[in-house]
């Protein structure tokens, strides 16, 4: 026990976890296992020890020995060839993604693997993708060595499905940061030229001023037909599609301004609004930017080829090889081993196991699978290897499926159309009457003007601050929800968000707590001893059953054990002073069905007895999220709430306290059911929002006009779901959606603050008398305190929601 | 695909960090004698090489080029290398650059001292000197793109881009202000006269200050601050934004020197609103430097280095945040020709240059030799003592600037000016001055501290005069790498498009900075009455240039009341046109000099210059006697004549041979007014030709009222 | 008094020339990876860096 105590103390000199034995020790440094103390012997030889002078500790825990033949399938020809990004007889040049780089002695070793092997004479790595790119000898090293030289030293590789295809990563090229350089570069420019105009007119030569005409002129060209290009083309294409989008108005301003700037400056009428012109377009396209880095951090490029690993073993007679898994075939025989992941939907056909979904459904609670059943892609196993037979390809397996129906672009599908292009529309007709209405007007009063003022309307009321008000508040919104754990798959979730009106919860894993539960022992009280035992002997399994019953007597003493077997599906057994010890599902300690029949049994249930005789078992509960309660009060007053559980109803007192009324609590739910409520739901007019766990409830999440999943790890991946929700952030839910009502709101207040720029703007332009100073000036400042309202006040109402 | 080794050269790198040590410590030294001379002439001992008007010159020369460039070479040799992966280009060229710019210093030292000068400010070198430093400058560039060149680190560290910056700009700035004419050896006359020369040097003048004493150091900063912290730069991506939007606004706000002179508002203007723009990229610096320190504040109150680099960084930021208040046309009507000036630029060179040189050396100087500091005791006290030296130097400063302003422009209700006598004015900051002397030695002092305790340091330990590092070879496999198509072509290579880049940059900026020059030709109305100088009055400008008056005494009336109520009309552009080079002058010490052509009869003139006080009681100005007996160099002349004419002044041809005899008849005419006043003198010396010139100056517009009247 | 019109519309040219070359930096990837730079200045004299001792 002190010993112990007294060992925790020691961190290890490698990896900085605690050693618990104190015999692995070199040059009077501790380590927390031998592997740990391999790596550092190998640095130490290779004059590598700086890697822990630039940081204590900094190295990766080697206790998990790696399978030896993981990387076996890098032999084969065609992967390799797939993984390089370039190769020759010379060299061959290969990138990785290394999630272990976590520090600057990371970097500082990975670039300096040549002193681990001279075949690696050069290694950069880009420590924000966690990447490193090296170039590699063939003949004095494999691509395989490599890897396993990299995992050796506790950085592990990240190799799936996804390195096998070239990644194009981000978006088409719109190439809009050299646009706006472009226009930003030209702006400033001409702003120079214009200067002297604005200061002291009187000073300046009649040829420099038409001279610094020409100039405006040639640098506003670029900015017309490359900059602005951008805008020309989405209000072409949104008029093709009968779409009058925010950008119809702002071409026709851009147009307007250039047209009349450029008659201007040739006729030598006046001085032109070439600055206004480029500043415009260079505000605009800072707006395109902001967004495009929304998109960006909001795309969740993620789907399940970055899980999948690249091959498995399959079996062959009585021999391993392993395979590309997209070369899987129907009927294939492979061997997945603990913490491998299953590629294809399949058969499993010898050993149980348990299955743990996580990385689809946050849910760490591993499914029990007996020989016959049926295992989705995408299962972990832990515990023993199992044989499976393949019954679908990679591709057409039950996740890929999902994945493949193309829920990215349902954008379309949600209720509300974009809120800024219904306002462009009729802004757009709005401006070309006026401007026409204008026209006509002084084609009366008097003919000269006409011209000036009709164009003059249409510039000034160019929305530039309108364009950016949208995205800018959306972005920052995002950016705050983000913040708090809830991921939207595009911006435009916001304003849907805002729309619905009835919310469905998922129970399991959504309301309760995934994984955790509360235990109580029902039986006879245990005696120290007997606590002693059930201690050691859960704690040598790694089930998660097991591990939460150990920690249930983290206190007692630990009895030494003669023998110990781990039943996968079935339970534990070991030996103890010669008393047995059986700990496990009721069949496993041989309790016959009717035995176990009692009242709340679905709960999930220990058994445990000593010598045949049954102690009592372990009865394992949901615990419901913190919050919970409020969260569901405050949302009532605002939404029709609804329940929807897999379970039995056995919570349903508890869940009728909250959620008050039975008619909106439905138990025993299957997958298809939720699905059919929320049509149901629907067809009734309403705007549904799901809560859910992305595989089960996948169709149901996608039936529904928003489908949030809720997962315990928001990298695992969801691919039903417009938005996924951190479970630990689901007490501040309403918050969240509160705050993208707001949203709304803010938007439409920062429309009618540039409206009302417009209308100051369209006095001046009606009445035929706009200066292009009072273009240059009025233009900038509209758009930028457009922009700052928007922003600040999204912060500051994330602040008061004490969201941050 | 090999694995090369890397021999970095520390010899040249300790040889550059001792000459910073002693330039620094001679350049100080030399500033608080001046200090003190200006409330106790008597200091220049009598001596024309110790006076305030040579020395001056001297301080600012040696601070800059000497203290602060040798600074700037050491860093770069040591840092340059290690960025590249690879040794400097070639070690001739160091040793070459090394000794070179020592040359230089001598030669500028002898000569300022002895008088021979250009009358520019921060460019008073005369043309063989300048020459000397081209090839020099050049020298250095070559070696530093050399090693850009063949470096083995395929990205190009912010830093290097600051150097490279630096050196094209100062390249162009040196080049472009250095065009004159030689009239003999150790003579010579700007091609540009009057305004356009006054922004020509304007703007050498800011972007020597931008590019001289602020970038190379930024590179400095970005590269030793991480060093000595051990932690990456706040933000990098700042850093790179930081350096594009410097050297592209930079080069634009020189005309802010230049505010309610006589240049077209309208550049006045753009200078303003560029100034300002400079805030930005300028504080992005700081902020970045600062916050490179967040969470190590811990580490700044323990290691002396860090407490120098943070002092440098705030005072960067305090400096660039009060420049471009001071181009802010109100403010700088007060401002400008005071102390404030004098305040400002110190902040800068004892807060930013000053101190992050002695963070640099503090953290360099012991690891070239393998070593701890001598005593981290006397580097703590050097800290204070210099933190509070800059307090006492500037302080008073501020208070005298603003003093100077607010008198002159002071006026009586019944609409007088309250200090007519502008020796009123001075006297009232002379206390500042004293004060100030105080905090300049103190300044020295720690100075001196720090050089006796790094050569302890280089005693105790031995150079390690080559480190060794192995590198990958970057060059002869870029093709495989970045599958580059024909990369032999060596202008498709990195350096080469940035020095492109950069020239560019600069270009831009100093073009468009001269179109004004230009524009002026057109817009100065040539005033008729205003002729070219007279021989006699030629030569006696010269001596004004040589003594440095324009030290002290402005030739710029601004359009102020209370400046036309002291002096007199205000100055019009087209009087400078024959001026090569102009004296407008930056700061008054003494009264502005524009028209005093005919305010004092000659005999006050000469008394005056004979002895100051003399005339104007309690006059600071030291006393010239060495005009009354050195001999003027009439037969230079003509050679100076026919510089002129070819630089367009109007001497009609031939007017060379008459010059003499002009200057002769022009010369015996004063002496004979002297004589009425009793003073005995020979038409040759010096004094005489001072006194034609003095009379002279900004005559001409009366001459052309008087014309008028008639 | 041409000259002007020569000076800028050259200055100009270099102008567009200095934009084509900062492009040029961009696609070129010197500003790919606006963050390991900073940390490898740190490594670029590490005492362990040096072949001996």
């Amino acid at each position: 026990m002190t010993k112990i105590e007294t060992l925790e103390k020691i961190k290890c000199y490698h990896c900085g976890d605690d050693c618990r034995e104190s015999d692995i020790s070199i040059d009077n440094k501790y380590f927390c296992c031998s592997g740990c103390r391999f790596v550092y012997e190998l640095f130490r030889g290779n004059k590598l020890d700086g890697y822990y002078r630039l940081n204590a500790n900094p190295g990766v825990n080697r206790r998990v020995g790696a399978r030896s033949d993981r990387f076996a399938c890098l032999e084969d020809r065609d992967i390799a060839r797939k993984l390089v990004d370039f190769a020759d007889d010379k060299i061959n040049r290969v990138t990785f993604h290394i999630p272990g780089i976590h520090c600057s002695s990371c970097v500082w070793l990975l670039e300096n693997l040549n002193r681990l092997h001279p075949g690696i004479p050069l290694s950069r790595v880009n420590y924000m993708r966690k990447e490193v790119s090296l170039t590699f000898i063939p003949e004095q090293i494999s691509l395989r060595e490599v890897v396993e030289l990299l995992s050796s030293v506790g950085y592990d590789p990240e190799i799936n499905l996804r390195n096998l295809e070239r990644k194009t990563v981000g978006m088409p090229k719109d190439r809009l940061y050299t646009r706006l350089t472009v226009a930003g570069f030209c702006f400033a420019n001409i702003m120079l030229f214009s200067f002297p105009e604005y200061f002291d007119a009187a000073q300046i030569a009649p040829k420099f001023r038409n001279f610094f005409g020409f100039l405006k002129v040639a640098l506003a060209l670029p900015v017309f037909f490359y900059s602005s290009a951008v805008f020309f083309k989405s209000a072409y294409h949104g008029l093709r599609q009968r779409i009058v989008n925010m950008d119809v108005p702002i071409s026709l301003g851009i147009l307007m301004l250039f047209a009349r700037s450029f008659y201007e400056l040739f006729s030598a009428t006046g001085i032109g609004y070439m600055d206004s012109f480029t500043g415009l377009v260079f505000f605009l396209l800072i707006g395109r930017v902001f967004q495009k880095k929304t998109y960006q951090r909001l795309s969740f490029d993620r789907d399940y080829k970055s899980y999948f690993p690249i091959s498995v073993n399959r079996k062959e007679g009585n021999t391993e090889i392993p395979v590309a898994v997209n070369r899987l075939g129907i009927g294939d025989r492979i061997i997945i081993r603990n913490k491998e992941l299953v590629p294809a939907d399949s058969v499993l056909l010898e050993g149980n196991g348990q299955f743990d979904y996580s990385f689809v459904t946050g849910e760490s609670q591993p499914l029990e699978k007996k020989p016959g059943d049926i295992i989705y892609a995408g299962g972990r196993i832990a515990g023993k290897a199992v044989e499976l037979e393949v019954i679908k390809k990679v591709s057409e397996s039950y996740l890929v499926e999902l994945w493949g129906d193309n829920i990215f672009n349902r954008t379309e599908r949600t209720g509300i159309e974009s809120l800024s292009n219904t306002i462009s529309k009729y802004f757009t007709v709005a401006v070309i009457t006026l401007s026409i209405a204008t026209a006509v007007y002084w084609y009366f009063v008097d003919p000269s003007v006409a011209a000036n003022a009709a164009t003059a309307v249409l510039i000034i009321a160019c929305p530039c601050a309108l364009a950016l008000s949208t995205p800018f508040t959306l972005g920052t919104a995002t950016r705050i929800l983000g913040r708090n754990g809830f991921f939207l798959r595009n911006s435009r979730i916001v304003e849907s968000l805002a729309g619905i009106n009835s919310i469905v919860f998922d129970k399991t894993g959504t309301l309760t707590r995934t994984g955790e539960s509360k235990i109580k022992f029902i039986g006879v009280d245990l005696s120290a001893r007997q606590r002693a035992i059930v201690k050691s002997i859960t704690g040598q399994s790694s089930h998660p059953l097991s591990r939460k019953i150990s920690r249930l007597f983290s206190d007692d003493p630990v009895a030494n054990i003669e023998s110990f077997e781990e039943f996968p599906g079935l339970g534990l057994s070991g030996v103890i002073d010669d008393s047995t010890v059986k700990i496990g599902s009721a069949e496993w300690i041989g309790l016959t069905n009717s035995e176990q029949q009692s009242s709340d049994n679905f709960k999930t249930r220990v058994y445990c007895s000593v010598n045949d005789n049954i102690l009592g078992y372990f009865s394992f509960t949901n615990v419901y999220r913190d919050g919970l309660e409020s969260l569901i009060n405050s949302l009532r007053s605002k939404f029709r709430l609804y329940l929807l559980s897999g379970d039995n109803d056995g919570e349903r007192e508890n869940m009728k306290r909250l959620f008050g009324d039975d008619s909106r609590m439905l138990f025993n739910q299957s997958p298809h059911d939720k699905l059919e409520f929320v049509k149901q739901l629907q067809s009734g007019g309403d705007r549904v929002a799901m809560l859910g766990d992305g595989l089960n409830d996948a169709g149901s999440l996608k039936q529904s006009d928003i489908g949030i999943a809720v997962t315990v790890d928001t990298s695992s991946f969801s691919p039903a779901s417009d938005a996924i929700l951190d479970s630990n952030s689901l007490h501040v839910f309403d918050k969240l959606v509160l705050l993208s009502i707001k949203c709304l709101r803010v938007i439409k207040i920062s429309f009618g603050i540039s409206f009302l720029y417009n209308i100051i703007g369209l006095s001046f332009a009606v009445s035929g008398t706009i200066s292009p100073l009072l273009c240059a000036v009025l233009m900038p400042l509209s758009s930028v305190s457009v922009v700052l309202f928007t922003t600040l006040t999204i912060a500051f109402l994330a602040r008061r929601l004490e969201l941050y | 695909m090999t694995i090369e080794t890397v021999n970095y050269d520390n010899r040249i790198v300790r040889s550059f960090g001792i000459a910073t040590l002693v330039w620094g410590s001679v350049g100080m030294l030399v500033g608080v004698v001046i200090a003190i001379q200006m409330f106790f002439p008597a200091l220049n001992l009598g001596l024309a090489f110790t006076t305030f008007g040579r020395l001056r010159p001297l301080h600012t020369n040696a601070v800059i080029f000497a203290f602060v460039g040798n600074a700037i070479f050491m860093s770069v040799y040591h840092s340059l290398p290690r960025l590249c992966k690879a040794e400097m280009f070639n070690k001739a060229l160091s040793k070459f650059h090394f000794w070179g710019w020592q040359a230089i210093i001598v030669a500028a030292t002898l000569t300022l001292v002895t008088g021979i000068t250009t009358g520019k400010e921060y460019a008073e070198l005369e043309w063989p000197i300048d020459i000397l430093i081209a090839v020099v400058w050049l020298a250095f560039g070559a070696n530093m793109f050399g090693t850009i060149f063949k470096r083995r680190e395929q990205h190009m560290y912010v830093a290097v881009w600051f150097y490279i910056a630096t050196f094209i700009t100062v390249t162009i700035l040196h080049v472009v202000n250095s065009i004159e004419l030689p009239v003999s050896f150790l003579k010579s006359y700007p091609v540009y006269a009057g305004v356009q020369d006054a922004l020509v040097q304007w703007w050498y003048g800011h972007n020597a200050v931008a590019f001289f004493l602020t970038t190379p150091y930024l590179g400095m900063m970005y590269y030793y601050l991480p060093k000595a912290a051990n932690r990456p730069v706040f933000s990098y991506r700042l850093s790179i934004v930081h350096f594009w939007a410097l050297i592209f606004i930079y080069i634009w706000a020189g005309p802010h020197h230049l505010l309610y002179s006589a240049i077209p508002d309208w550049v006045q203007s753009l200078g303003t609103v560029f100034s300002i723009m400079l805030i930005a990229p300028s504080w992005g610096g700081m902020l970045n430097g600062l916050l490179t320190l967040r969470g190590a504040w811990d580490k700044v109150r323990t290691s002396h280095v860090l407490k120098f680099m943070v002092v440098a960084i705030t005072a960067y930021g305090m400096a660039t945040f009060e420049g471009p208040m001071l181009a802010l046309k109100n403010v700088n009507a007060l401002s400008h020709f005071t102390d404030w000036t004098i305040a400002h630029t110190h902040v800068g060179a004892l807060g930013w240059n000053g101190f992050l040189t002695f963070g640099i050396l503090y953290w360099l100087i012991p690891r070239l030799y393998g070593t701890k500091l001598y005593s981290d005791k006397m580097a703590n006290a050097h800290f204070w003592i210099g933190f509070l030296g800059i307090l006492i130097y500037v302080i008073p400063m501020y208070f005298a600037g603003i003093i100077e302003g607010l008198m002159w422009k002071e006026f009586t209700p019944d609409g007088f000016l309250r200090y007519p006598n502008f020796l009123e004015t001075v006297l009232q900051v002379i206390p500042m001055y004293i004060i100030r002397a105080v905090g300049g030695t103190l300044f020295l002092i720690g100075m001196l501290l720090m050089t006796f305790n790094l050569f302890k340091t280089i005693r105790l330990g031995s150079l390690i005069a080559e480190e060794k590092v192995e590198v990958p070879a970057l060059e002869n496999n870029r093709e495989e790498i970045y599958n580059r198509r024909n990369f032999h072509r060596w202008i498709e290579r990195r350096p080469v498009k940035f020095i492109l880049a950069a020239t560019v940059a600069v270009l831009i900026g100093g073009i468009v900075e001269m179109v004004p020059t230009f524009l002026i030709k057109s817009n100065i109305p040539t005033i008729s009455s205003v002729k070219p100088y007279t021989p006699l009055e030629l030569q006696g400008r010269d001596i004004y240039i040589a003594e440095g008056c324009y030290n002290c005494h402005s030739q710029m009336i601004r359009p102020f009341r209370s400046e036309t109520e002291r002096y007199g009309e205000y100055s019009k552009a087209g009087e400078y046109v024959y001026d090569h080079p102009f004296q407008w002058g930056s700061k008054r010490t003494g009264p502005d000099l524009m028209r005093v052509g005919g305010k004092y009869p000659d005999a006050w003139h000469y008394g005056h210059m004979i002895d100051p006080p003399s005339m104007s009681p309690g006059s600071i100005m030291p006393p010239y006697p060495w005009l009354a007996n050195n001999e003027l160099d009439i037969g230079s002349t003509p050679a100076k004549i026919n510089a002129m004419r070819k630089l367009g002044v109007p001497y009609p041809e031939g007017y060379e041979n008459i010059a003499i005899e002009d200057l002769n008849s022009q010369a015996r005419q004063i002496v004979g007014i002297l004589g009425e006043a009793g003073i005995e003198i020979k038409t040759d010396r010096q004094i005489i030709a001072l006194i034609a010139y003095l009379q002279r100056m900004g005559t001409d517009i009366k001459v052309q009222r008087e014309g008028g009247a008639r | 008094m041409e000259v002007i019109f020569v000076l800028i519309g050259f200055s100009l040219l270099l102008a567009v020339g200095f934009l084509a070359a900062f492009f040029w930096a961009v696609r070129d990837g010197q500003f790919d990876d606006t963050h390991t730079p900073s940390m490898r200045v740190l490594f670029d004299d590490t005492p362990e860096n040096n072949i001996d001792k």
